[in-house]
Protein backbone atom coordinates (compact mmCIF):
# COMPACT_ATOMS: atom_id res chain seq x y z
CA UNK A 1 0.00 0.00 0.00
CA UNK A 2 1.62 3.66 -0.87
CA UNK A 3 1.41 6.36 1.61
CA UNK A 4 -1.08 8.70 1.67
CA UNK A 5 -1.40 11.49 -0.57
CA UNK A 6 -3.59 14.52 0.55
CA UNK A 7 -7.02 14.87 -0.75
CA UNK A 8 -9.60 17.76 -1.82
CA UNK A 9 -13.26 17.01 -2.13
CA UNK A 10 -14.87 19.52 -4.55
CA UNK A 11 -18.85 19.82 -4.61
CA UNK A 12 -21.28 21.29 -5.79
CA UNK A 13 -24.41 21.94 -7.54
CA UNK A 14 -25.15 20.89 -11.58
CA UNK A 15 -23.63 23.11 -13.63
CA UNK A 16 -21.74 25.81 -10.56
CA UNK A 17 -18.58 25.20 -12.28
CA UNK A 18 -16.63 22.26 -10.43
CA UNK A 19 -15.46 20.88 -13.72
CA UNK A 20 -13.95 24.12 -14.90
CA UNK A 21 -12.59 25.09 -11.47
CA UNK A 22 -10.29 22.05 -11.66
CA UNK A 23 -9.52 22.39 -15.28
CA UNK A 24 -8.19 25.65 -13.88
CA UNK A 25 -6.22 24.40 -11.45
CA UNK A 26 -4.61 21.78 -12.10
CA UNK A 27 -2.58 23.75 -14.88
CA UNK A 28 -1.69 26.06 -11.98
CA UNK A 29 -0.36 23.20 -9.78
CA UNK A 30 1.24 21.50 -12.43
CA UNK A 31 3.58 24.89 -13.22
CA UNK A 32 4.78 24.31 -9.64
CA UNK A 33 5.60 20.98 -9.89
CA UNK A 34 3.05 19.50 -8.04
CA UNK A 35 1.46 16.23 -9.38
CA UNK A 36 -2.57 15.57 -9.32
CA UNK A 37 -4.48 13.04 -10.32
CA UNK A 38 -8.46 13.83 -10.61
CA UNK A 39 -11.62 11.15 -9.70
CA UNK A 40 -14.61 12.30 -11.12
CA UNK A 41 -17.98 10.88 -9.95
CA UNK A 42 -20.79 11.21 -12.54
CA UNK A 43 -24.07 11.07 -12.15
CA UNK A 44 -25.72 10.05 -15.53
CA UNK A 45 -22.53 11.05 -17.63
CA UNK A 46 -18.85 10.35 -17.81
CA UNK A 47 -18.35 13.63 -19.82
CA UNK A 48 -16.73 15.49 -17.03
CA UNK A 49 -14.17 13.00 -17.11
CA UNK A 50 -13.95 12.49 -20.65
CA UNK A 51 -13.52 16.23 -20.71
CA UNK A 52 -10.99 16.85 -18.27
CA UNK A 53 -8.89 13.59 -19.63
CA UNK A 54 -8.73 15.48 -23.10
CA UNK A 55 -8.07 19.15 -21.82
CA UNK A 56 -5.54 18.10 -19.40
CA UNK A 57 -4.18 14.70 -19.80
CA UNK A 58 -4.23 14.76 -23.97
CA UNK A 59 -4.48 18.48 -24.96
CA UNK A 60 -1.97 19.78 -22.39
CA UNK A 61 0.08 16.83 -21.29
CA UNK A 62 0.01 17.89 -17.45
CA UNK A 63 -0.82 14.13 -16.83
CA UNK A 64 -1.30 10.69 -17.90
CA UNK A 65 -4.66 9.97 -19.19
CA UNK A 66 -5.17 7.44 -16.46
CA UNK A 67 -5.13 9.33 -13.88
CA UNK A 68 -8.22 11.29 -14.50
CA UNK A 69 -10.88 8.51 -12.91
CA UNK A 70 -14.67 8.62 -13.49
CA UNK A 71 -16.54 6.71 -11.40
CA UNK A 72 -20.62 5.95 -11.69
CA UNK A 73 -22.86 6.64 -8.78
CA UNK A 74 -25.61 4.83 -9.39
CA UNK A 75 -27.69 8.17 -9.48
CA UNK A 76 -26.67 8.89 -5.75
CA UNK A 77 -23.54 11.11 -6.10
CA UNK A 78 -23.77 12.75 -1.68
CA UNK A 79 -23.79 9.06 -1.37
CA UNK A 80 -20.56 8.27 -3.30
CA UNK A 81 -19.10 11.49 -1.31
CA UNK A 82 -20.48 10.61 2.20
CA UNK A 83 -22.25 7.85 3.34
CA UNK A 84 -20.63 5.04 1.57
CA UNK A 85 -17.26 6.29 -0.32
CA UNK A 86 -16.47 2.89 -0.14
CA UNK A 87 -15.79 3.04 -4.02
CA UNK A 88 -14.55 6.13 -4.17
CA UNK A 89 -11.88 5.24 -1.07
CA UNK A 90 -11.17 2.01 -3.27
CA UNK A 91 -9.80 4.37 -6.53
CA UNK A 92 -8.04 6.38 -4.02
CA UNK A 93 -5.86 3.61 -2.41
CA UNK A 94 -5.32 2.17 -6.04
CA UNK A 95 -3.68 5.45 -7.03
CA UNK A 96 -1.92 5.96 -3.83
CA UNK A 97 -0.27 2.39 -4.38
CA UNK A 98 0.58 2.44 -8.54
CA UNK A 99 1.47 6.60 -8.45
CA UNK A 100 3.56 7.14 -5.28
CA UNK A 101 5.23 10.52 -6.38
CA UNK A 102 1.56 12.38 -6.73
CA UNK A 103 1.05 15.10 -4.62
CA UNK A 104 -2.45 15.89 -4.79
CA UNK A 105 -5.73 13.96 -5.45
CA UNK A 106 -8.97 16.01 -6.49
CA UNK A 107 -12.16 14.22 -6.59
CA UNK A 108 -14.64 15.92 -7.99
CA UNK A 109 -18.47 14.96 -6.36
CA UNK A 110 -21.39 14.53 -9.05
CA UNK A 111 -23.29 17.79 -9.03
CA UNK A 112 -25.78 17.60 -6.41
CA UNK A 113 -27.76 19.92 -3.87
CA UNK A 114 -26.51 22.29 -0.89
CA UNK A 115 -26.11 19.42 1.50
CA UNK A 116 -23.40 18.19 -0.09
CA UNK A 117 -20.36 17.13 2.08
CA UNK A 118 -17.33 15.20 1.94
CA UNK A 119 -16.66 12.35 4.39
CA UNK A 120 -13.51 13.29 6.40
CA UNK A 121 -12.44 10.01 5.56
CA UNK A 122 -12.52 10.91 1.65
CA UNK A 123 -10.96 13.95 1.38
CA UNK A 124 -8.97 16.12 4.02
CA UNK A 125 -10.38 19.82 2.66
CA UNK A 126 -13.76 20.13 0.87
CA UNK A 127 -14.53 22.98 -1.53
CA UNK A 128 -17.82 23.81 -2.42
CA UNK A 129 -18.69 26.21 -5.56
CA UNK A 130 -22.02 27.46 -6.32
CA UNK A 131 -22.42 30.45 -8.74
CA UNK A 132 -24.58 33.52 -8.90
CA UNK A 133 -26.91 32.54 -11.15
CA UNK A 134 -29.00 31.09 -8.07
CA UNK A 135 -29.29 34.73 -6.97
CA UNK A 136 -27.55 36.43 -4.33
CA UNK A 137 -30.08 34.80 -1.40
CA UNK A 138 -27.86 31.60 -2.17
CA UNK A 139 -25.31 31.65 1.05
CA UNK A 140 -27.98 32.84 3.78
CA UNK A 141 -30.41 29.27 2.69
CA UNK A 142 -27.54 27.96 4.35
CA UNK A 143 -27.23 23.80 3.97
CA UNK A 144 -23.93 21.20 5.11
CA UNK A 145 -21.80 22.61 1.68
CA UNK A 146 -22.20 26.10 2.48
CA UNK A 147 -21.88 25.73 6.12
CA UNK A 148 -19.41 23.09 6.67
CA UNK A 149 -16.82 23.49 3.60
CA UNK A 150 -13.40 24.79 4.23
CA UNK A 151 -13.35 26.73 1.51
CA UNK A 152 -16.78 28.79 -0.35
CA UNK A 153 -16.23 29.21 -4.13
CA UNK A 154 -18.38 31.89 -5.84
CA UNK A 155 -18.53 31.34 -9.36
CA UNK A 156 -19.40 33.64 -12.63
CA UNK A 157 -19.03 37.05 -10.97
CA UNK A 158 -18.83 38.12 -14.35
CA UNK A 159 -22.43 37.36 -14.84
CA UNK A 160 -23.74 38.67 -11.33
CA UNK A 161 -24.98 42.05 -12.80
CA UNK A 162 -27.07 40.27 -15.61
CA UNK A 163 -29.13 37.92 -13.14
CA UNK A 164 -29.45 40.76 -9.85
CA UNK A 165 -27.26 39.17 -8.15
CA UNK A 166 -25.32 41.62 -5.40
CA UNK A 167 -22.41 40.30 -4.83
CA UNK A 168 -21.58 42.23 -1.29
CA UNK A 169 -24.89 40.51 -0.13
CA UNK A 170 -23.57 37.15 -0.62
CA UNK A 171 -20.43 38.09 0.77
CA UNK A 172 -22.07 39.55 4.22
CA UNK A 173 -24.77 36.54 4.12
CA UNK A 174 -21.52 34.15 3.12
CA UNK A 175 -19.81 35.61 6.75
CA UNK A 176 -22.87 35.44 8.74
CA UNK A 177 -23.26 31.49 7.95
CA UNK A 178 -19.71 30.44 7.83
CA UNK A 179 -18.13 32.56 10.28
CA UNK A 180 -14.29 32.51 9.87
CA UNK A 181 -14.12 30.14 7.14
CA UNK A 182 -13.40 31.54 4.03
CA UNK A 183 -15.20 32.63 0.57
CA UNK A 184 -13.81 33.40 -2.64
CA UNK A 185 -15.32 34.85 -5.73
CA UNK A 186 -13.83 33.81 -9.13
CA UNK A 187 -14.77 33.32 -12.65
CA UNK A 188 -13.64 30.42 -13.44
CA UNK A 189 -13.79 31.01 -17.29
CA UNK A 190 -11.39 33.45 -17.28
CA UNK A 191 -9.26 32.08 -13.97
CA UNK A 192 -9.96 34.84 -12.24
CA UNK A 193 -9.17 34.17 -8.56
CA UNK A 194 -7.93 30.91 -9.24
CA UNK A 195 -4.91 31.38 -8.20
CA UNK A 196 -5.95 32.80 -4.65
CA UNK A 197 -7.76 29.11 -4.60
CA UNK A 198 -4.63 27.27 -5.36
CA UNK A 199 -2.99 29.15 -2.78
CA UNK A 200 -5.57 27.93 -0.19
CA UNK A 201 -5.03 24.58 -1.47
CA UNK A 202 -0.84 24.50 -0.87
CA UNK A 203 -1.21 26.21 2.39
CA UNK A 204 -3.66 24.58 3.96
CA UNK A 205 -3.90 20.88 2.12
CA UNK A 206 -0.33 20.52 1.35
CA UNK A 207 1.30 22.61 4.40
CA UNK A 208 3.60 24.62 1.85
CA UNK A 209 5.33 21.47 1.04
CA UNK A 210 7.44 21.73 -2.03
CA UNK A 211 6.34 19.16 -4.74
CA UNK A 212 7.54 15.22 -4.40
CA UNK A 213 9.30 15.31 -7.35
CA UNK A 214 11.46 18.21 -5.90
CA UNK A 215 12.34 16.87 -2.78
CA UNK A 216 13.33 13.59 -3.85
CA UNK A 217 15.89 15.59 -6.53
CA UNK A 218 17.26 17.42 -3.08
CA UNK A 219 17.90 14.29 -1.79
CA UNK A 220 19.86 12.87 -4.85
CA UNK B 1 -31.30 -15.91 25.87
CA UNK B 2 -28.37 -17.30 23.84
CA UNK B 3 -26.12 -13.80 23.76
CA UNK B 4 -23.81 -15.80 21.23
CA UNK B 5 -26.46 -16.78 18.86
CA UNK B 6 -27.88 -12.74 19.22
CA UNK B 7 -24.42 -11.37 18.56
CA UNK B 8 -24.13 -13.46 15.42
CA UNK B 9 -27.76 -12.21 14.13
CA UNK B 10 -26.69 -8.61 15.10
CA UNK B 11 -23.74 -9.28 12.91
CA UNK B 12 -26.22 -10.58 9.80
CA UNK B 13 -28.57 -7.99 10.19
CA UNK B 14 -25.59 -5.29 10.14
CA UNK B 15 -23.77 -6.94 7.21
CA UNK B 16 -27.10 -7.30 5.13
CA UNK B 17 -28.03 -3.99 5.34
CA UNK B 18 -28.08 -1.53 2.65
CA UNK B 19 -26.33 1.57 4.55
CA UNK B 20 -23.09 -0.91 5.30
CA UNK B 21 -20.23 0.72 3.19
CA UNK B 22 -19.58 -1.43 -0.14
CA UNK B 23 -20.74 0.80 -2.84
CA UNK B 24 -23.18 -1.65 -4.22
CA UNK B 25 -25.80 0.93 -4.55
CA UNK B 26 -23.46 2.26 -7.92
CA UNK B 27 -24.19 -1.30 -9.68
CA UNK B 28 -27.25 -2.53 -11.78
CA UNK B 29 -26.06 -5.86 -12.77
CA UNK B 30 -27.21 -5.20 -16.39
CA UNK B 31 -30.60 -3.82 -15.77
CA UNK B 32 -29.44 -0.46 -17.01
CA UNK B 33 -28.08 -1.62 -20.22
CA UNK B 34 -31.55 -3.58 -20.04
CA UNK B 35 -33.67 -0.95 -19.67
CA UNK B 36 -32.20 0.92 -22.41
CA UNK B 37 -33.50 -1.01 -24.84
CA UNK B 38 -37.08 0.63 -23.68
CA UNK B 39 -38.65 -3.35 -23.80
CA UNK B 40 -38.14 -3.47 -20.08
CA UNK B 41 -41.04 -3.50 -17.72
CA UNK B 42 -41.76 -3.52 -14.25
CA UNK B 43 -43.05 -6.97 -14.24
CA UNK B 44 -40.30 -8.43 -15.66
CA UNK B 45 -37.77 -7.40 -12.71
CA UNK B 46 -38.79 -10.45 -10.89
CA UNK B 47 -37.79 -12.89 -13.84
CA UNK B 48 -34.98 -10.54 -14.49
CA UNK B 49 -33.44 -11.33 -11.05
CA UNK B 50 -34.39 -14.88 -10.99
CA UNK B 51 -32.16 -15.34 -13.75
CA UNK B 52 -29.49 -13.42 -12.21
CA UNK B 53 -29.87 -15.88 -9.53
CA UNK B 54 -30.36 -19.29 -10.94
CA UNK B 55 -27.87 -18.12 -14.04
CA UNK B 56 -25.08 -15.74 -12.85
CA UNK B 57 -24.89 -15.27 -8.71
CA UNK B 58 -25.88 -18.77 -7.31
CA UNK B 59 -24.00 -21.17 -9.33
CA UNK B 60 -20.54 -18.78 -9.45
CA UNK B 61 -20.58 -16.02 -6.59
CA UNK B 62 -22.56 -17.95 -4.51
CA UNK B 63 -20.32 -21.59 -5.01
CA UNK B 64 -17.11 -19.29 -4.67
CA UNK B 65 -18.21 -17.84 -1.38
CA UNK B 66 -18.89 -20.96 -0.11
CA UNK B 67 -16.07 -22.46 -0.55
CA UNK B 68 -13.92 -19.20 0.46
CA UNK B 69 -15.54 -19.53 3.48
CA UNK B 70 -14.39 -23.70 4.10
CA UNK B 71 -11.45 -22.36 3.28
CA UNK B 72 -11.32 -20.04 6.14
CA UNK B 73 -12.60 -22.48 8.68
CA UNK B 74 -9.50 -24.71 7.57
CA UNK B 75 -7.02 -21.73 7.86
CA UNK B 76 -5.98 -22.44 4.52
CA UNK B 77 -5.00 -19.81 2.60
CA UNK B 78 -4.12 -21.74 -0.86
CA UNK B 79 -7.79 -22.47 -1.26
CA UNK B 80 -9.30 -18.81 -0.31
CA UNK B 81 -6.77 -17.71 -3.12
CA UNK B 82 -7.80 -20.50 -5.67
CA UNK B 83 -12.15 -19.10 -4.56
CA UNK B 84 -10.51 -15.59 -5.52
CA UNK B 85 -8.75 -16.58 -8.70
CA UNK B 86 -11.56 -18.24 -9.91
CA UNK B 87 -14.73 -16.07 -9.48
CA UNK B 88 -12.58 -12.98 -10.54
CA UNK B 89 -11.74 -14.67 -13.83
CA UNK B 90 -15.37 -16.31 -14.16
CA UNK B 91 -17.09 -12.01 -14.43
CA UNK B 92 -16.93 -11.48 -18.01
CA UNK B 93 -17.61 -7.54 -17.59
CA UNK B 94 -14.40 -5.48 -16.62
CA UNK B 95 -16.69 -3.31 -14.92
CA UNK B 96 -18.17 -5.33 -12.53
CA UNK B 97 -14.78 -7.54 -12.17
CA UNK B 98 -13.46 -4.09 -11.14
CA UNK B 99 -16.78 -2.87 -8.82
CA UNK B 100 -16.32 -6.43 -7.12
CA UNK B 101 -13.14 -6.18 -6.22
CA UNK B 102 -13.88 -2.79 -4.82
CA UNK B 103 -16.45 -4.13 -2.73
CA UNK B 104 -15.05 -6.73 -1.96
CA UNK B 105 -11.54 -4.57 -0.30
CA UNK B 106 -13.75 -1.98 0.94
CA UNK B 107 -16.03 -4.63 3.24
CA UNK B 108 -12.62 -6.49 4.41
CA UNK B 109 -10.82 -3.27 5.83
CA UNK B 110 -14.35 -2.24 7.18
CA UNK B 111 -14.71 -5.30 9.26
CA UNK B 112 -10.88 -5.96 9.87
CA UNK B 113 -11.82 -2.55 12.13
CA UNK B 114 -13.75 -4.38 14.49
CA UNK B 115 -12.98 -8.35 13.87
CA UNK B 116 -9.60 -7.83 14.86
CA UNK B 117 -6.78 -10.41 15.21
CA UNK B 118 -8.31 -12.65 12.73
CA UNK B 119 -5.39 -14.11 10.73
CA UNK B 120 -6.84 -15.24 7.45
CA UNK B 121 -8.69 -11.83 7.27
CA UNK B 122 -5.12 -9.90 7.32
CA UNK B 123 -3.31 -12.40 5.25
CA UNK B 124 -6.47 -12.25 2.62
CA UNK B 125 -5.79 -8.40 2.98
CA UNK B 126 -1.72 -8.92 2.69
CA UNK B 127 -2.30 -10.97 -0.22
CA UNK B 128 -4.67 -8.09 -1.73
CA UNK B 129 -2.31 -5.78 -0.96
CA UNK B 130 0.65 -7.38 -2.62
CA UNK B 131 -1.70 -8.69 -6.20
CA UNK B 132 -2.11 -11.98 -4.85
CA UNK B 133 -5.52 -11.77 -4.88
CA UNK B 134 -8.52 -9.34 -5.95
CA UNK B 135 -10.83 -9.24 -2.71
CA UNK B 136 -13.32 -10.02 -5.41
CA UNK B 137 -16.65 -9.11 -2.82
CA UNK B 138 -18.62 -12.80 -2.77
CA UNK B 139 -15.13 -14.24 -1.61
CA UNK B 140 -14.57 -11.30 0.64
CA UNK B 141 -18.16 -11.83 2.41
CA UNK B 142 -17.45 -15.50 2.69
CA UNK B 143 -13.96 -14.39 4.48
CA UNK B 144 -15.83 -11.94 7.18
CA UNK B 145 -18.70 -14.00 7.30
CA UNK B 146 -16.19 -17.09 8.13
CA UNK B 147 -14.32 -14.93 10.95
CA UNK B 148 -17.65 -13.14 12.52
CA UNK B 149 -18.54 -17.20 12.99
CA UNK B 150 -22.40 -16.77 10.72
CA UNK B 151 -23.40 -19.87 9.72
CA UNK B 152 -22.66 -20.51 6.08
CA UNK B 153 -26.24 -20.91 4.56
CA UNK B 154 -27.38 -17.97 6.08
CA UNK B 155 -24.25 -16.26 4.84
CA UNK B 156 -25.50 -17.39 1.55
CA UNK B 157 -28.54 -16.14 1.85
CA UNK B 158 -26.97 -12.72 2.85
CA UNK B 159 -24.96 -12.39 -0.27
CA UNK B 160 -28.04 -13.00 -2.61
CA UNK B 161 -30.18 -11.09 -0.65
CA UNK B 162 -27.93 -8.22 -0.88
CA UNK B 163 -27.27 -8.59 -4.84
CA UNK B 164 -30.83 -8.98 -5.30
CA UNK B 165 -31.63 -5.75 -2.99
CA UNK B 166 -29.10 -4.11 -5.02
CA UNK B 167 -30.85 -4.81 -8.68
CA UNK B 168 -34.43 -3.67 -7.31
CA UNK B 169 -32.66 -0.69 -5.98
CA UNK B 170 -30.89 0.43 -9.54
CA UNK B 171 -35.02 -0.24 -10.84
CA UNK B 172 -36.46 1.83 -8.08
CA UNK B 173 -34.05 4.99 -9.15
CA UNK B 174 -34.36 4.19 -13.09
CA UNK B 175 -37.60 4.68 -12.81
CA UNK B 176 -38.90 0.99 -13.50
CA UNK B 177 -40.30 -0.04 -10.48
CA UNK B 178 -42.58 1.98 -7.68
CA UNK B 179 -41.49 1.33 -3.74
CA UNK B 180 -44.17 -1.21 -2.79
CA UNK B 181 -43.89 -3.26 -6.03
CA UNK B 182 -39.88 -3.28 -5.09
CA UNK B 183 -40.83 -4.44 -1.59
CA UNK B 184 -43.23 -7.14 -3.32
CA UNK B 185 -40.50 -8.24 -5.44
CA UNK B 186 -38.02 -8.88 -2.53
CA UNK B 187 -40.56 -10.66 -0.68
CA UNK B 188 -41.60 -12.83 -3.42
CA UNK B 189 -37.44 -13.47 -4.41
CA UNK B 190 -37.07 -15.21 -1.07
CA UNK B 191 -37.97 -18.82 -2.22
CA UNK B 192 -35.99 -18.45 -5.72
CA UNK B 193 -33.14 -16.52 -3.41
CA UNK B 194 -33.21 -19.93 -0.25
CA UNK B 195 -33.43 -22.42 -3.75
CA UNK B 196 -30.23 -20.50 -5.14
CA UNK B 197 -28.23 -21.11 -1.90
CA UNK B 198 -28.92 -24.66 -1.29
CA UNK B 199 -28.59 -25.38 -5.05
CA UNK B 200 -24.74 -23.77 -4.71
CA UNK B 201 -22.85 -23.14 -1.53
CA UNK B 202 -21.82 -26.75 -1.15
CA UNK B 203 -21.00 -27.09 -4.74
CA UNK B 204 -17.26 -27.85 -5.64
CA UNK B 205 -14.94 -24.68 -6.88
CA UNK B 206 -14.34 -27.01 -9.87
CA UNK B 207 -18.38 -27.18 -10.83
CA UNK B 208 -18.21 -23.53 -10.70
CA UNK B 209 -20.61 -21.66 -13.60
CA UNK B 210 -22.48 -19.08 -14.98
CA UNK B 211 -24.11 -18.49 -18.60
CA UNK B 212 -26.04 -15.10 -18.93
CA UNK B 213 -24.39 -14.45 -22.80
CA UNK B 214 -27.14 -12.30 -24.05
CA UNK B 215 -26.54 -9.95 -20.98
CA UNK B 216 -22.74 -10.13 -21.02
CA UNK B 217 -23.08 -8.98 -24.50
CA UNK B 218 -25.41 -6.35 -23.54
CA UNK B 219 -23.37 -5.22 -20.47
CA UNK B 220 -20.30 -5.06 -22.93
CA UNK B 221 -21.88 -2.57 -24.85
CA UNK B 222 -23.45 -0.68 -21.52
CA UNK B 223 -20.06 -0.31 -20.13
CA UNK B 224 -18.73 1.70 -23.01
CA UNK B 225 -21.62 4.00 -22.76
CA UNK B 226 -20.63 7.71 -21.72
CA UNK B 227 -23.99 8.44 -20.51
CA UNK B 228 -25.88 6.11 -17.79
CA UNK B 229 -25.77 6.45 -14.00
CA UNK B 230 -24.70 2.55 -13.21
CA UNK B 231 -21.36 0.99 -12.90
CA UNK B 232 -23.14 -1.68 -16.02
Amino acid sequence: MGSRVPRVGIGGPVGSGKTMLIEQIVPILSTKGYKVSIISNDVISKEDAQRMRQNLATDKGLMPEELVIGVATGGCPHTAVREDPSINLSVVEELESKYPFLDLILIESGGDNITTTFSPALADYFIYIIDVTGGDKYPRKRGLGIENCDLLVINKIDIAPYVGADLKIMERDAKIVRGSKPTLFVNSKTGKGVNTVVSFIIKDVLFDALPKSVNSKEIE
Amino acid sequence: MDIDLDEKEISILQLSDSFFPTGLYATSSGLEALSQTKKLKSKDIFQFITMQLQQVMGPSDCTAMGYAYESCKKKDIVSLLRADESLYYMKLIEETRIASTRSGSQLLKCVSTFAKNNKILKDYQIAIAKGKATGVYAVSLGVVTSCLDIPKKKAGMMLLYGLAVSIVGAALRLGIVQHFEGQKIIHELGPVILHAVLENIDRPLSSMWQFAPSLDILQMKHEALSSKMFIT
